[in-house]
C-alpha cells in the first residue's frame, strides 16, 4: 500500500574508508553523494542532463522534468493540470512529487496533525496522535486498511517518535505542526517525518517551511540501513510600495544512505532524529546559500549596481598598480 | 481546462532559456495528441512577445528585440537600430526575409535619441543585453525596452532581467515595469520572480532625459531588490526555522528517545 518511491534502494557498499562516528558518517556520505563536484559520484536524480537528453522521453520523465522547470510555487496546480493531460501518470506522479502539507485537526486528541499520502486511505488520514482515520473508515474499508497499519511494535515506535520530533519541532520552529509515520517493512520498518512552520499571517514578509524526510531503515546483520530523502519546499515572498512583488520560491531534495548500530528501539529513534536534525542543517545552510547567495548573484550577473566601464578601469589601474610592484 | 489551455499555460510558464525544455517535454506527453503542440502557434508567438525574446538577424552579431510594440504584423518585426524589418518564426525562435526599414513619423527624432542615450545606459549597466525603442499607439507615444538574459544550464540556472517603459510626450509621463525572473534547478526547483511597476516623469520630453529617469528607477528598483533579499532573509526566513537550538546545540537524541515530560533535552547541560 504504501510504496517508497521516494527512494531506489541503489546497493552502495560501504567503503572501507567510511568513518563510524555518526555525524562523520553523515557527511562523509553528503560528500560522496551530493556535494562531490565530481559527475559520476553524484546521486542520478533528473536534474543530471546526461540522464535528461536521452533519446527516449518517459511520459513520467517528462512530468518530472516539467515540474521541476514550471514555478515551484505552483507545484499543485501543475500537477493537476498534469494529471489531467495523463490520467494514467496520476498515482505515479501523486506518489512522488512533493507538494506543500495540508494540516488538519484530530478529533480525538484535538491536536493538529499533517497529511500525506503515507496516511491516506481514500479520503480519509490516520491522525498520529489518536491512530484514528478520519472520516472513520466504514467497514470493508476499516477492514482493509487494518493490514497496512503499523504493527504493535512499529506504532509503539512512531508514539515515541511522534513525541521525540513534536519536541524537536519546538526547538527548531517555535511553532508549527509536525507528524511522523512509520510502516512495517519485510526486512525492517520505513516511515516519513513531516514539518510545517507558517510565518505569521499579517506580515509583510510571508513564508511556509515544509519538511518531508521519507526513510527506510533496514535490518542488516549487526546494524541498519537508513535510506533517507528530504526534501524542503520553502516560498517566501514580501512587497512594498519601493520594491513591488518579490516571490522566492522553491524545492529542494537531497539523500543519502547510512549504516549504523541500532539495538533497540530508542536507538532507532535517535538514530532518525540525529538523521534528520543533520540533514535539516545541511538543507537550510543549502537553502541560504541558494535563495539568497545564488538568486542575489544571479540578478547581480544581469545588471550591475555600478557603472562596467569605471570597473574595468579600476580592475586595470589595479593590474598597472600590480605590474609596476613586479617590475 | 482544455489540453490545449493545459499545454499553453506550461509555454507561458517555462523559465528563462527553457522553452526548449519544456516544449520536448510537451510533446513527449502529448505523444498522442500529435495536434496539440501543432496548435501552440499562438502560445509561441505570446510567449515570445511578452518574454521580449531575442534573435539574430542574418548575417548580422546583433540581437534585436520581438516584442508586440515591434510588430508588423504577419509574423514580421522591425529593428530602429539596424534599420530592418525580418520575418520571425516563433516555433523556432528564427529571424528571416530581412529587408530595409526606414522609420517614419513623428516621433523619429525622439526614437532615435532614446535610442542613442539607451545604448550608452544599457552598456554602462548590462555585461549583456539588447534594447530597442520604438513609437507606438499612432505616433502618439514611445517604448522603451531593455532585455538581459544569462543562461548557465550547465550549472542549472538561467537569468532574465526585462524592463519596459512607455513614454508620453503630451503628459511627460513615464510608466514601465522591470521583472526579473531567475531559475536554479540543481536537485531541485528554486525561482525568484519580481515584478515592479515604475512611474515617472521625465519633463525635458527629450531622449537622454527619459533614460536619466529610467537609469535612476532601475538603480533604485536593484537596490531595493538586493535589501528585499536580505529583509527575506533576516526576517522570514530566520523566522520559520532556527539554524540551531536558543541553546546552540543539538539534540541530545538518547535523551530524547526515552523521554520523560520535564526532562531537558535540548543540549547545553551540564555535560558541556
Amino acid at each position: 500500500m504504501f510504496p517508497l518511491q521516494h527512494i531506489s534502494r541503489s546497493n552502495s557498499p560501504a567503503s572501507p574508508n567510511a568513518p563510524d562516528n555518526l555525524r562523520d558518517c553523515i557527511s562523509y556520505w553528503w560528500n560522496l553523494t551530493a556535494d562531490s563536484n565530481n559527475a559520476e559520484q553524484r546521486i542520478p536524480v533528473e536534474s543530471d542532463p546526461k540522464l535528461r537528453n536521452m533519446a527516449s522521453a518517459d511520459p513520467f520523465d517528462s512530468a518530472l522534468d516539467l515540474l521541476r522547470r514550471l514555478d515551484p510555487k505552483h507545484t499543485t496546480s501543475h500537477l493537476n493540470s498534469l494529471i489531467q493531460l495523463a490520467p494514467d501518470l496520476t498515482e505515479d506522479l501523486l506518489s512522488s512529487v512533493d507538494q506543500p502539507l495540508a494540516v488538519r485537526r484530530c478529533p480525538r486528541s484535538g491536536r493538529e496533525y499533517l497529511l500525506c499520502d503515507y496516511n491516506r486511505d481514500g479520503d480519509s488520514y490516520r491522525s498520529p496522535w489518536s491512530n484514528e482515520f478520519d472520516p472513520p473508515l466504514e467497514g470493508g474499508a476499516a477492514a482493509a486498511a487494518a493490514g497496512s497499519l503499523p504493527s504493535d511494535k512499529v506504532r509503539a515506535m512512531e508514539v515515541r517518535a511522534n513525541e521525540a520530533f513534536d519536541m524537536y519541532r519546538e526547538l527548531y520552529y517555535e511553532g508549527g505542526v509536525s507528524s511522523v509515520y512509520f510502516w512495517n517493512l519485510d526486512d525492517g520498518f520505513a516511515g516519513v517525518v513531516l514539518l510545517k512552520k507558517e510565518a505569521k499571517p499579517g506580515n509583510a514578509n510571508e513564508g511556509t517551511w515544509d519538511s518531508i524526510h521519507v526513510f527506510e531503515a533496514i535490518d542488516r546483520a549487526r546494524f541498519t540501513q537508513y535510506n533517507l530523502t528530504s526534501t524542503v519546499i520553502l516560498s517566501l515572498s514580501t512587497n512594498s510600495h519601493g520594491l513591488g512583488d518579490m516571490d522566492l520560491s522553491g524545492n529542494m531534495t537531497r539523500q543519502i544512505e547510512i549504516e549504523l548500530p541500532a539495538e533497540s528501539d530508542e536507538q532507532q529513534i535517535a538514530n532518525i532524529g540525529k538523521l534528520v536534525e543533520d540533514m535539516e542543517l545541511k538543507m537550510r545552510n543549502l537553502l541560504q546559500e541558494v535563495y539568497f547567495g545564488k538568486a542575489k548573484d544571479v540578478v547581480g550577473d544581469l545588471r550591475s549596481v555600478g557603472s562596467l566601464s569605471e570597473g574595468v578601469r579600476e580592475r586595470e589601474a589595479h593590474r598597472e598598480i600590480i605590474g609596476s610592484m613586479q617590475r | 481546462m482544455t489540453s490545449l489551455e493545459t499545454v499553453e499555460s506550461f509555454v507561458e510558464g517555462a523559465p528563462p532559456g527553457e522553452l526548449a525544455d519544456v516544449i520536448n517535454d510537451i510533446k513527449s506527453l502529448t505523444i498522442n495528441e500529435p495536434e496539440i503542440v501543432s496548435q501552440l502557434g499562438p502560445a509561441f508567438e505570446k510567449y515570445n512577445e511578452e518574454q521580449f525574446v531575442t534573435v539574430k538577424l542574418p548575417g548580422s552579431s546583433q540581437k534585436v528585440i520581438i516584442s508586440s510594440h515591434s510588430s508588423l504584423g504577419d509574423g514580421r518585426y522591425y529593428d530602429v537600430e539596424s534599420s530592418s524589418s525580418f520575418a520571425f518564426d516563433h516555433a523556432t525562435q528564427k529571424a528571416s526575409g530581412v529587408q530595409s526599414y526606414v522609420l517614419e513619423g513623428a516621433q523619429v527624432d525622439l526614437v532615435k535619441s532614446t535610442l542613442k542615450s539607451l545604448s550608452t545606459y544599457v552598456k554602462e549597466h548590462f555585461p549583456s543585453a539588447s534594447y530597442g525603442v520604438y513609437p507606438i499607439e499612432n505616433d502618439s507615444k514611445v517604448a522603451a525596452i531593455i532585455v538581459a538574459n544569462k543562461y548557465s544550464p550547465n550549472n542549472f540556472w538561467n537569468g532574465r532581467w526585462r524592463s519596459l517603459y512607455i513614454f508620453d510626450p503630451s503628459s511627460s509621463n513615464l510608466e514601465g515595469s522591470i521583472k526579473v525572473d531567475v531559475h536554479y534547478y540543481e536537485d531541485g526547483n528554486v525561482r525568484l520572480l519580481t515584478n515592479k511597476p515604475i512611474t515617472g516623469s521625465a519633463s525635458s520630453g527629450t531622449g537622454a532625459g527619459v533614460v536619466k529617469e529610467i537609469a535612476a528607477a532601475e538603480k533604485k528598483y536593484q537596490e531595493e531588490l538586493n535589501r528585499g533579499f536580505t529583509s527575506l532573509s533576516e526576517g522570514a526566513f530566520k523566522g520559520l526555522r532556527r539554524q540551531l537550538p536558543v541553546t546552540r546545540q543539538k539534540i541530545e537524541w538518547d535523551k530524547v528517545a526515552s523521554y520523560r515530560v520535564g526532562q531537558d533535552i535540548s543540549g547545553g547541560s551540564a555535560r558541556r
